[in-house]
């Protein structure tokens, strides 16, 4: 609202809510859409790793992100920014909307690949490349085992709570973002997630159970 | 539902927000590089370190540079591809041919007066018209064409030509000049 105040205009503050934090990007790109380019920069590893830890085979993951950046290319002109105030600065309904294309890619993949036996997980992350991060100081003090029961855990999961788990620690999605990829609510997203990592909990707590009896078995074995 | 169910629906929810906030706090900690992780007691210390184990094995791996790059050139060629019919239609509209049953679009077609439908029957009645007679004269001249002594025989007024130019002839001839 302009009101004149002894001849000069007082302008009151007003918020001013970036509702997407691609949305420059996007309008870019929709002008050029050779400017999608740096679209496809920012979000090339966050699908590629969600494709690589659903499928566990990197062919795979590399068909499906190609699959999901050449039809979010192909769709970009009927995509329509949907965040709202509430969903904070740093929403990005671009990130989702790409990641509900990777989702139905991923589950035609699949679906196409159920009957073809697919490569260990570790193999799988071992084509790619890790990228480092704040993890690493954690990653030291989490043993290599772990992790592997860790990602077999998460593997026996259910296809809804594992996504949902993989979505929240690989790609940090905000449970409301998390709860539009799966049309779920957000409440039923933060459930699958508890349950997820409960799960995970029970296999890791299995395992050392497991490896404690391993070990006194073979103390008791031993010769003394 | 019964008040257990409820309850029991409500305790889900409590601690599966509990666990949530739990998360923010452990994913933003990654993000600072903070190397302690937050403690919350009010959450199960199992799923406490289920989430650090996942936290840790659940790096984010990047595909290999040639596939980036591979991909890039697709996705440029497809850019390319979605430009060029763009750039053709930029420059020039295309309208639709009027027909008598639709309202014809004044702007699009930026007519000075008159409406259009009432002009067409016109033009069309024009080019028929200059067609008939186009093809009357055609007929004509073939049938001409056709006749073979028309050319060779002469008209009446071609006879009485002649008749008078001989004539004259004559008289000079005999110098009587005609008769007195």
């Amino acid at each position: 609202m302009v009101r004149p105040v002894f001849g000069r205009a007082e302008r009151a503050a007003e918020p001013v809510v970036v509702l997407d934090r691609d949305r420059r990007l996007v309008e870019a790109a929709r002008r050029d859409p050779a400017q999608f380019d740096a679209l496809y920069r920012k979000y090339l590893a966050q699908v590629y790793a969600f494709a690589l830890y659903e499928l566990a085979d990197h062919h795979a993951a590399e068909d499906a992100t190609e699959r999901t950046f050449l039809r979010a290319l192909a769709a970009l002109p009927r995509f329509r920014e949907q965040a709202q105030p509430e969903d904070g600065p740093e929403a990005s309904t671009f990130r989702v909307w790409l990641f509900r294309i990777a989702r139905n890619v991923i589950a035609n993949e699949r679906r196409t690949r159920r009957r073809q036996p697919a490569e260990s997980l570790d193999a799988a992350l071992g084509a790619g490349l890790a990228i480092a991060d704040g993890t690493d100081i954690e990653a030291q003090a989490v043993t290599r085992d772990e992790a592997a029961h860790a990602l077999r855990a998460l593997r026996a999961l259910p296809d809804d709570r594992r996504r949902a788990l993989l979505l929240r620690f690989v790609d940090e999605m905000s449970t409301a973002e998390i709860a539009e990829v799966l049309d779920r609510s957000e409440g039923a997203v933060r459930v699958l997630i508890h349950r997820g990592l409960a799960g995970v909990a029970r296999e890791l707590g299995r395992d050392r159970g497991r490896d404690r009896g391993a070990a006194s078995g073979h103390g008791r074995g031993s010769p003394s | 539902m019964t008040a257990p169910h409820l309850s029991e629906r409500d305790g889900t929810q409590v601690e599966a927000l509990i666990a949530d906030r739990y998360l923010d706090g452990l994913l933003a900690a990654g993000d600072r590089r903070a190397t302690d992780a937050p403690a919350d007691a009010a959450l199960d210390p199992d799923v406490r370190e289920a989430a650090r184990v996942l936290r840790a094995a659940l790096v984010r791996v990047h595909p290999s540079f040639r596939f980036e790059e591979r991909l890039a050139g697709r996705l440029a060629d497809l850019a390319a591809a979605q430009a060029a019919p763009a750039l053709t239609s930029g420059g020039g509209q295309v309208l639709a041919f009027p027909s008598a049953a639709q309202p014809v679009d004044r702007a699009a077609v930026d007519l000075a007066s008159g409406p259009l439908p009432a002009r067409r029957p016109l033009i069309v009645g024009g080019a028929i018209t200059s067609a008939a007679i186009s093809i009357v004269g055609v007929a004509w001249v073939a049938w001409r064409a056709s006749r073979p002594g028309s050319s060779r025989a002469p008209g009446v007024m071609g006879r009485a030509a002649r008749t008078a130019h001989a004539r004259r002839a004559a008289a000079a001839f005999t110098g009587l000049g005609g008769p007195a």
